[in-house]
């Protein structure tokens, strides 16, 4: 909401700067955005007469004006052609400044001097008009200043108007606050005499839920003409066009008191009668923006008998407009329920100065004010008279009253607030305050519709008696504050990837159907269902991702394509999938909505070298180990035992370059190799690795804490074996074998040594482990070594038909 | 045999010459010569010694010990010698050896941890050493979640504070499914689990049909906080939110409270904080709504309490001192490797 000052100041002038009173506003709930200053800066201009006009000679359309001042008369040379000689404009001199900054000088044209320029409303940021130049009413004086004239330093608050705060959407309401806020004395607009007279127009309500109330009047013998200087800069300066003086009577109606207001010409009406219903099936309307609206069963009508003729709380029908040739007015000052309006504003996406104020709730009780009002000043400003008033209000409403326990609000508040001080403090904004037996009953007043029980009140005592007094203190709670283990968990696998070299990225959730197709995954995978959103950001954007890979590689490619050659990225993230029996979503709530489950991810993505080339070293290039090892050793940082690590041949992966990993039984997730189709397909660096796995299963339960151990006193037994196999055999397999042969006093077994060669043959391989036995009591000894050598042999040939290198 | 005095004077020559021999040595190899010719086997001074026994028992006591203070003599010379040469040896091999420590170090390889999760973690944190627990909800939604139960029914105007993302239906779905547009909705996740009191704070990622510019992401990350007990006040509210601040931004942080609307706070507040020299808006907040209470089955005559909301992407362009929130949500390599 726009106010200027000048209109705020007929109500409360609590005499503030105009920044002081922004921050009384600000601090007191209505947050001033900014302090605006539209039309100042203008200087030079003044209103003058146009004693003559001529084509200027050689020009095609420019046009030589003598323009008057009052003193003297200097030929002007202007574009536009809207005037006759008589019509006072705004002449804006040589040496004049206009709101933009312009300087205006002298010109040559066709060989006349124009001694500056006349302008039109926009140039003097008084409206959007630049269609012509501004053509003032004929009594503006001529020779006046124009700032002077028309209070061009006038400054503007734009107000930020909350849904609660909808009686601040009126220069009225927002003076109601500036007065409750400082104590400035408020001057409320004069109440008109009553008319007299029916509108000859019958009303009738279908839905008086929708539409409490309809004041309808009528007015005749208006004549139809632009409106006043001073009516026409007040609605600029609050942001509307000036576009009528009818129209504009009803727009500054309901800027000041915050009821929109609509004017139909009378004679237009079929019947003449009202009828406010909602539309039947097939209706539509045009409306004043030119655009013909089918309408749906739940939009509120004005209708005459020929069908709608307004769209109720948004926006009037064309069939019906003011015109110029309009005799007869009737006036529509009605109420509209916030739902109504919003549903079809909503709807429509069309969103008024009338319908944002009905969706913040305009209270019934002010519309006869506003009609009055509205009346009046169109009969001063057309010469029309005030004929009739019909104000239909089937059902007027009484505001309950409100029980407040001060005890409670200085509970609620942490402010020490006596009853009377409360009660002092609801009075000043108008509400009926009874004290007794220790409790509050207020009766807020009609403008206040948003004040409905005793936590509402307790914010209007906090914002009166201002935030700044309440201190500050910090609760007992009680207990330790902590995290769930599974959070830990998590954490503590992000850390262990950073630590080993991967880069955490933080993926938009969103991806299309086809980066899902490119994947390669069965039809019938659940990944290749995804949810789609109905309002997407993008067509790219246009579904839930099932998986982390699609993002992974995207972002992947983002850098790669940005000269980072070397990537390995790590996200933990969540996937949604259609929910199952086995894994449903989150319960939906009282509706019973069903919703995704959301597993989340841990998602890997590596190109390039893994370790770059260095002075002493040369560079190793990113493979299937160090995906396999990023996993592994977010396993181990949680404690659970090794994965249990078996080839696939799938998409999206090489089909000898890929793996799933089992825990417990279950598969975790694949890792492994891009195929190299998809890698050229999707444009991403070759060889490019990924994969992901099941986070919340790793975590779940949070990390297991180690166990810890006395190491043996007694110096252990190290000794190397190599088995010699075919070379088919998983090296997993072999492991297990040696393992399993000298399970009881292992402490290490690791791959030191993978050899092929013709040393052991065509398709076989040897792999050698180093081998450390411990035993906590017993000294071991050559025989020991010799007899775990002899099992190992035996469990390798029985396992896995391999032998010891000798 | 010759007397005494010749005796002394030739035991006199071998010690002169002996040490000059021994001092004279230029590398360990002369000295070992030099070594071995005036204190080996056959030396003068050992063909000395084993003369010994053919003197008589004074003669031989006197050159006896004569001789062994000169064996003492040169071998103590020697060592001194043989050390010094050692000395200069170590030295010049040890000097071949070195290195130019400029070259650069072999840092173990390190990745980076993304700045919005880390500074959420540092912000659940400040409220876990308040005595706050840290709970998470789905990011997908049901309507009654992320707003009826939040007390913004159907037609509320607050509705289009919230430019919503919504889903197509699933199947058996009653009711709109949408992204979360703020983490509010585990605040009524959390009530209706568990009776109060209750102090949590949620982390999570939020979403809007938004424009993404250097103060919007459409994907957002907000933290969320509730306290519900007996007779919390407004006053709570503002000393946990000040304390939070002062760990956040630093000790002498300052906190300032306008009023503001939110559908599920009465009454509501805008925060500021007074950080690097200005006001700069925060997050909001309020006392919870009895509404909201109401439709998570807790009575509002006997609990009371506050919550809160605050952007963690504008927390990390605070912390991190960046202009603009959308290289936040870019994946860089080239800004993340920065946050090691």
């Amino acid at each position: 909401m726009r106010v200027p000052l000048s209109w705020l100041h007929e109500f409360v002038d609590p005499g503030l700067e105009p920044e002081a009173l922004a921050d009384v506003l600000t601090n007191g709930g209505l947050e001033v955005e900014a302090i605006l200053r539209p039309t100042a800066g203008t200087r030079g201009v003044v209103v003058a007469e146009v004693r003559s006009v001529q084509r200027l000679e050689g020009s095609e359309r420019l046009q030589l004006v003598e323009a008057f001042d009052g003193q003297r008369a200097q030929e002007v040379v202007c574009g536009a052609a809207n005037y006759v000689a008589g019509d006072r404009v705004a002449w804006a001199q040589p040496g004049a400044v206009l709101p933009d900054g312009l300087e205006i000088g002298r010109k040559q044209l066709f060989g006349v001097t124009s001694n500056g320029m006349l302008a039109s409303m926009r140039e003097l940021a008084l409206g959007d008009d630049h269609a012509g130049i501004w053509v003032l009413e004929p009594d503006a004086p001529v020779g006046a200043a124009l700032d002077e004239w028309l209070d061009l330093d006038d400054v503007v608050l734009d107000v930020k108007v909350n849904p609660d705060r909808g009686y601040a959407n009126a220069v009225l309401g927002v003076a109601r606050d500036v007065a409750a806020l400082t104590g400035a004395e408020l001057r409320t607009p004069d109440e008109p005499p009553p008319t007299e007279g029916d509108p000859g127009v019958p009303v009738s309500i279908a839905d008086p839920e929708r539409c409490p109330r309809f004041d309808a009047r009528s007015l005749a013998d208006v004549t139809v003409r632009p409106s006043p200087a001073w009516l026409q800069r007040r609605l600029a300066a609050a942001g509307m066009r000036p576009r009528s003086n009818v129209v504009d009577a009803t727009n500054y109606t309901m800027l000041e008191l915050g009821n929109p207001i609509h004017a139909y010409d009378r004679a237009l009406l079929a019947g003449p009668r009202i009828e406010v219903r909602t539309a039947r099936a097939g209706e539509t309307l045009l409306t004043l923006d030119g655009v013909e609206r089918g309408l749906d069963p739940d939009d509120l009508l004005i209708c005459d008998d020929d069908g709608p003729i307004a769209l109720a709380g948004v926006m009037g029908g064309a069939s019906t407009e003011i015109n110029d040739g309009t005799r007869d007015v009737l006036l529509e000052v009605a109420n509209f329920s916030a739902g109504t309006v919003l549903r079809s504003a909503r709807r429509h996406k069309l969103f008024t100065e009338g319908s944002t104020r009905w969706e913040k709730m305009v209270p019934p009780e002010t519309a006869p004010l506003a009609a009055a009002r509205c009346a009046v000043l169109i009969s001063e400003l057309t010469g029309g008279q005030v004929t009739g008033v019909a104000d239909h209000y089937p059902a007027p409403r009484t505001r309950p009253t409100i029980r407040l326990s001060p005890r409670r609000a200085r509970s609620l508040l942490g402010l020490e607030l006596g009853d009377e001080e409360q009660a002092a403090l609801l009075e000043a904004l108008d509400c009926a305050v009874t004290l007794a037996d220790g409790r509050l009953d207020v009766v807020p007043p009609p403008w206040r519709p948003d004040l409905e029980q005793a936590a509402d009140l307790c914010e209007e005592l906090a914002r009166l008696h201002g935030y700044e007094a309440v201190p500050e203190r910090l609760p007992a709670t009680g207990r330790a504050g902590r995290r769930s283990a599974e959070d830990d968990a998590r954490n503590g696998v992000r850390r262990a990837l950073a630590g080993g070299g991967w880069t955490e990225v933080v993926v938009q959730p969103f991806i299309a159907v086809d980066d899902l197709e490119a994947m390669g995954w069965d039809p019938e995978d659940p990944r290749r269902a995804p949810i789609a959103l109905r309002n997407p950001l993008s067509r790219a954007e246009s579904v839930l991702r099932t998986s982390l890979l699609p993002g992974l590689l995207r972002t992947l490619r983002y850098n790669a394509n940005r000269g980072s050659a070397d990537l390995r990225l790590f996200e933990v993230g969540r996937v949604f999938r259609r929910p199952t029996e086995a894994e449903p979503g989150a319960p939906g709530g009282p509706g019973g909505t069903v919703l995704p489950a959301e597993p989340q991810m841990l998602g890997l993505a590596a190109c390039g070298q893994f370790e770059p080339a260095r002075h002493d070293r040369p560079s190793r290039p990113a493979d299937l180990y160090d995906l396999l090892g990023a996993f592994d050793l977010g396993r181990r940082v949680l404690g659970r035992t090794p994965f249990e690590v078996v080839p696939i041949a799938s998409a999206p992966y090489h089909p000898g370059r890929a793996a799933q990993l089992i825990l417990d039984g279950r598969s975790l997730g694949t890792v492994g190799e891009l195929h190299p189709r998809l890698v050229t397909q999707l444009g991403l660096p070759e060889r490019t690795l990924a994969g992901e796995l099941r986070l919340d299963w790793l975590v779940a339960g949070g990390a297991a804490v180690a166990r810890g151990f006395a190491p043996s006193a007694l110096p252990a037994l190290r000794f190397d074996v190599a088995v010699l196999v075919d070379d088919d055999v998983p090296a997993a397999a072999v492991e297990r074998a040696v393992r399993g042969a000298v399970a009881d006093r292992l402490t290490a077994c690791e791959l030191f040594d993978v050899y092929t060669g013709p040393s052991v043959g065509e398709h076989r391989r040897s792999l050698a482990y180093r081998i450390v036995l411990d035993d906590p009591v017993r000294q071991l000894e050559a025989a020991d070594e010799a007899a775990a050598i002899a099992a190992i042999e035996r469990r390798v040939e029985e396992e896995v038909g391999g032998r010891l290198r000798r | 045999m010759s007397g005494t005095s010749d005796v002394n004077a030739e035991l006199e020559r071998l010690r002169t010459e002996a040490l000059a021999v021994l001092s004279a040595a230029g590398t360990l190899a002369e000295l070992a010569g030099a070594k071995s010719q005036h204190l080996g086997r056959r030396s003068d001074l050992a063909e000395h010694q084993r003369r010994l026994g053919q003197l008589d028992e004074e003669e031989r006591r006197r050159l006896g010990a004569a001789l062994n203070q000169l064996r003492a003599e040169l071998s103590a010379a020697e060592g001194e010698r043989r050390r010094q040469l050692e000395g200069e040896r170590d030295a010049e091999v040890l000097a071949a050896e070195a290195l130019d420590v400029t070259l650069p170090p072999r840092t173990p390889s390190r990745g980076s941890l993304h700045p919005i999760h880390e500074t959420m973690e540092a912000m659940v944190s400040a409220f876990v050493a308040l005595g706050y627990e840290s709970v998470t909800g789905p990011e997908v939604e049901s309507d009654w979640f992320n707003f009826e139960a939040l007390n913004i029914p159907a037609d509320h105007p607050a509705r289009s504070l919230w430019d919503t993302i919504y889903l197509e239906e699933l199947a058996g779905e009653a009711g709109p499914t949408l992204l979360r547009t703020h983490t509010s909705p585990v605040q009524a996740r959390t009530m209706l689990e568990r009776p109060p009191p209750v102090y949590v704070v949620v982390p999570g990622r939020t979403f809007r049909q938004d424009t993404p510019d250097a103060t919007h992401l459409p994907v957002f990350h907000q933290l969320e906080g509730l306290a519900v007990d007996i007779d919390l006040s407004f006053a709570h509210l503002r000393g946990t939110l000040a304390e939070f601040c002062r760990t956040m931004l630093g000790p002498e942080t300052r906190i300032r409270l306008r009023p503001d609307y939110f559908p599920f706070t009465e009454p509501s507040c805008e925060v500021d904080a007074f950080h690097r020299g200005e006001w700069i808006e925060l997050l909001g907040a309020g006392m919870v709504h009895p509404n909201v209470l109401r439709n998570v089955g807790y009575d509002p005559d006997r609990v009371q309490g506050f919550a809160f909301g605050m952007g963690i992407d504008r927390f990390a362009t605070l912390r991190h001192g960046l202009d603009d929130m959308r290289v936040l949500a870019a994946n860089d390599v080239r800004f993340l490797s920065v946050f090691v």
